[in-house]
């Protein structure tokens, strides 16, 4: 091949070879090229455009899913679940995905919170509560037809205590380091014997019941870990409960049928639960989770303090019931290192522990804590002040009677000035031997209130001359320092909520790894956590949840009055329901008699 | 041109031993690791978590745990996931599917737009068409692209021409074949104008760029003073030559194809490995999160050995001795 026009300058580049082989005898080809070229250079345009608006304008047909019509309810979860096992679930979305399919021995009533029967019709309490004896309902199925027997509740027990099956049942139903034994006299009948009085054991006996006939063989094998993940086939899952899972896709939806054979009946004699099915959604951004509540693609919602508002304006619009339930169940507050572990290095301590040690520094921190303006600033007005580490939704357990720490930066200011925390000048102040008032404070990332809260704080703590570091850290990091490093000052922190006191035993015993101010203690630092460990004894060996409630309030008010956390706030809990749901009762602690809710017939 | 590839693929094994090694490392490093959320959890006990580290080997030291993961990965065993139990491969199997759709559709959608787009506002540099169109490229560039998905999210919520997110409807089992077909278009839509827009503004940018350098070259001239018509030259001439970069982008974008987009994946509930990996990765799960490195990374060398392979087709110039020896 030549170039045509061998006398003009060389380009840079060699061209390619057929650039310049363009001849006036191929001119009308390389025309025609052109305008293909121009041609499919616009007809892509438009075919992109096409499928664009394909979606749109050729409108595939949606059948409109009438949930009222077909009785399914729709709601939605944050996450995937993790295992279907249910002895191995450590997170909510797993548990939100079979809880409909196990039920346990006894479960807890919402309403009054106290235990009431479930697989269990009856118990009785022996031997000064040392011998429980459940009486177990008969004519309960399985999915595959077989019955309910005591064997499955002694295999399920054996499962949780077996060494080589982490779980968090375990440690629950492990009374000073012995297991519970337990028997059958005969097939509905179980016996569990204790090693001494332990009242926690009805809140803990409502773990999930699992088949002996199916499970028996791979637990043998040991392959018990590996069991019932979430590849399983749903229909595999075999529980007892009002609901079998027929359908899970991941990070789509689950799906659940009725359990024909379920063994509760309505007031009339009628078979529950009432609804035809429920579709639990996999929505991880709650504010598409939102979108899908106001497009009436799912039924119920918990709305965020900053949704409520909105939500009960257009309440009669939407034609749906928003409704405060309550009280968070948890605890939100601030933890003071003082870990000995964390301060004193090569003999020399660290100021910090003083002052966390120190009752009138940490009185004075409780008076600069402005809940008023954390519940207005952070939760939308949506907040109560936090006197008690017990939720006031814990019922029989909360301590009415504490009389909380008002915000008075006054008066804070005048108890650092006598326990001899001196202002030098304007914004500085020191300890009693020159050392300024500093240190850090952290929390996990990616919760907006939670760094409102700590710039609230940060900022009085400022305006009595104490300088506040702030640095969030990321979840992970954030925990090896509160569970190994133990390097940290002072964290915004939350714990969830149990109705079982004796539940959050691990965060209040010295011994505790949750005892988060000084954790893993070999003898208990001060008496009054001495104290608190005699109390969760004491409080344990008394059956009756009345006579029980004492022990806890005092260790309540120890707390309280010593200061190792400082409480903030809690949330108010809304709940947003679709108005043709009836007998739907929500409540902070769960639904009340969920198998009655059904839709309205049209 | 066989040995040229032998030689590419044996040089991809240290490649890949470095890569994974390197990032083995790094997520040992983190601070905290998968536990660390069952250990601030109060009805889960220290002697729980000890269990749970010896089932999954976390307690060996990094160098034992890092030949094993490699030797498994030998036999194809990409190991068990941390937080599901699983083996890995089961969970990025389960999510692949939906993914390279997702990632087809919206890279036709940017590369279907971008080129033509690139070309008319490069022949007409300076023209109102050029400062409109970059303007809307800039504007497409710099909006997030989950706040793009909230946008169209609300958009289909106001007026109904659109589902809601999702992959698919919840009565998806229940359509026949070209209902299924055309349900997942309709879900497809929204998502891959999202993730085609921040593409495209890029793409059209490197395309108008291109053609503007070429149009002034030697070569250009010496053909427009051969009196080929202007049209010949764009289209024959100008056009062929910018394609190079974008032969190269293809390839590359091989390993995009299995990437996922997790914010948009969240927002538009979509089932793609954007999320998971995500979430592995915030949680240290660390085999899931190295299964997907090792993946990503096989991808992209591969990608790469494609385009190269693809460029000595398209470009004369280019041929094996010179690739060999970069």
């Amino acid at each position: 091949m030549s170039y045509g026009f061998g006398t003009l300058t060389v380009p840079r580049l060699p061209p390619r070879a057929d650039q310049a082989a363009a001849t006036t005898a191929k001119t009308r080809a390389t025309r025609r090229f052109a305008l293909n070229a121009r041609t499919a250079c616009f007809g892509s345009v438009l075919l992109a455009l096409l499928g664009l608006f394909a979606g749109g304008g050729c409108h595939v047909p949606r059948p409109a899913n009438n949930h009222e019509h077909e009785q399914i309810l729709y709601s939605a979860t944050t996450s995937d679940p993790k295992t279907f096992n249910p002895v191995l679930v450590t997170d909510s979305a797993s548990g939100d995905a079979i809880g409909n399919l196990f039920e346990g021995l006894v479960k807890l009533n919402p309403l009054t919170t106290l235990p009431e029967p479930d697989l269990a019709k009856s118990w009785e309490i022996s031997d000064g509560g040392r011998v429980v004896i459940f009486h177990l309902r008969r004519h309960v199925r399985w999915f595959d037809g077989k019955p309910l027997t005591a064997r499955d509740v002694i295999f399920t027990m054996r499962v949780i205590y077996d060494p080589r099956v982490p779980n968090s049942m375990r440690p629950i139903l492990t009374i000073d380091g012995k297991p519970i034994a337990v028997s059958a006299p005969d097939d509905y009948t179980v016996r569990m014997t204790m090693p001494r009085t332990f009242a926690p054991l009805l809140y803990s006996v409502g773990f999930e019941i699992l088949p002996e006939h199916l499970l028996a063989a791979d637990y043998e094998a040991g392959r018990f870990n590996r069991v019932w993940g979430i590849n399983t086939p749903p229909a595999k899952i075999v529980g007892m409960g009002p609901y079998r899972m027929t359908r899970y896709v991941p990070s789509q939806l689950v799906a659940f049928r009725r359990n024909g054979g379920y063994w509760m009946r309505g007031p009339k004699g009628e078979k529950l639960p009432r609804l035809r099915g429920q579709r639990l959604l996999i929505v991880q951004d709650q504010n598409a989770d939102y979108l899908r509540f106001l497009s009436g693609q799912t039924d119920v919602y918990s709305p965020r303090p900053e949704e409520v508002l909105d939500l009960s304006e257009r309440a009669a619009k939407l034609h749906i019931t928003v409704r405060k339930i309550g009280i968070d169940t948890g605890s939100l507050f601030f933890a003071f290192n003082r870990n000995p572990r964390h301060y004193v290095h090569h003999g020399v301590t660290d100021p910090k522990l003083h002052w966390f040690t120190d009752l009138n520094f940490l009185r004075a921190l409780a008076h600069l804590v402005d809940k008023r303006a954390i519940a207005n600033l952070c939760f939308h007005g949506l907040a109560v002040p936090a006197v008690s580490d017990v939720s006031p939704a814990n019922k029989v357990f909360h301590n009415p009677n504490l009389k909380d720490y008002d915000y008075d930066p006054a008066l804070a200011a005048k108890i650092l000035d006598a326990a001899g925390y001196r202002l030098v000048r304007p914004g500085v102040r020191v300890d009693p031997h020159g050392n300024r008032l500093e240190f850090n404070l952290t929390t996990n990332t990616g919760v907006k209130t939670r760094d409102e809260m700590c710039a609230i704080f940060q900022q009085d703590l400022a305006n009595v001359g104490i300088k506040v570091n702030y640095r969030p850290l990321e979840f992970t990091t954030l925990v090896e320092k509160l569970d190994s490093t133990f390097d940290w000052d002072c964290v915004l922190i939350g714990f969830t909520g149990t109705v079982e006191p004796n539940n959050a035993a691990n965060f209040l015993r010295s011994s505790g790894n949750l005892h988060i101010w000084d954790p893993d203690q070999p003898k208990p630092a001060t008496p009054w956590e001495a104290e608190i460990d005699r109390l969760l004894d004491e409080g344990t060996a008394e059956m009756d949840p009345a006579k029980r409630a004492p022990y806890y309030w005092r260790i309540q008010q120890i707390l309280h009055d010593q200061l190792p956390i400082i409480e903030t706030v809690r949330q108010q809990e809304f709940q947003a329901w679709k108005d043709s749901l009836e007998d739907f009762r929500p409540t902070v602690w769960g639904l009340y008699r969920p198998e009655w809710i059904e839709f309205r017939p049209d | 041109m066989g040995r040229f590839i032998v030689h590419r693929l044996v040089n991809m094994v240290p490649l890949i031993i470095g890569i994974t090694f390197l990032s083995f490392l790094v997520i040992s490093m983190v601070p905290g690791d998968f536990l660390s959320s069952l250990r601030l959890n109060p009805s889960i006990s220290p002697e729980v978590i000890r269990q749970i580290e010896a089932e999954f080997g976390l307690n060996q030291p990094l160098l034992v745990r890092y030949v094993k993961w490699l030797w498994a990965v030998l036999h194809l065993d990409l190991g068990v996931s941390l937080t599901y139990r699983v083996a890995v491969t089961s969970l990025i199997a389960s999510r692949a599917l939906n993914t390279v759709i997702l990632a087809a559709s919206s890279m036709l959608f940017s590369w279907a737009l971008a080129i033509p787009i690139g070309i008319i506002v490069a022949v007409r540099q300076n023209s109102i068409w050029d400062r409109v169109l970059s303007f809307a490229a800039f504007f497409g560039m710099s909006v997030p692209n989950f706040f793009l998905a909230f946008l169209l999210m609300f958009v289909a919520l106001k007026t109904g021409w659109f589902p809601l997110g999702g992959t698919y409807s919840v009565y998806y089992p229940s359509l026949d074949l070209w209902g299924k077909i055309a349900d997942r278009f309709d879900h497809l839509v929204l998502p891959a104008i999202v993730l085609g827009t921040a593409g495209m503004a890029s793409l059209m940018r490197l395309m108008r760029s291109q053609i503007l350098e070429i149009k002034n070259s030697d070569f250009v001239r010496t053909a427009r003073a051969k009196g080929l018509a202007e049209r010949t030259v764009l289209y024959k001439h100008v056009l062929r030559n910018a394609l190079n970069p974008f032969v190269t982008l293809a390839g590359y974008s091989l390993a995009d194809l299995l990437g996922g987009a997790a914010l948009v994946e969240a927002v538009m509930n979509l089932q793609g490995l954007g999320l998971l990996l995500l979430d592995a990765v915030r949680s240290l799960d660390i085999y899931l999160v190295m299964g997907s490195v090792l993946m990503g990374t096989v991808l992209l060398l591969l990608g790469n050995l494609l385009a190269d392979l693809a460029l000595v087709a398209v470009d004369p110039r280019v041929d094996f001795s010179a690739l060999a020896s970069q």
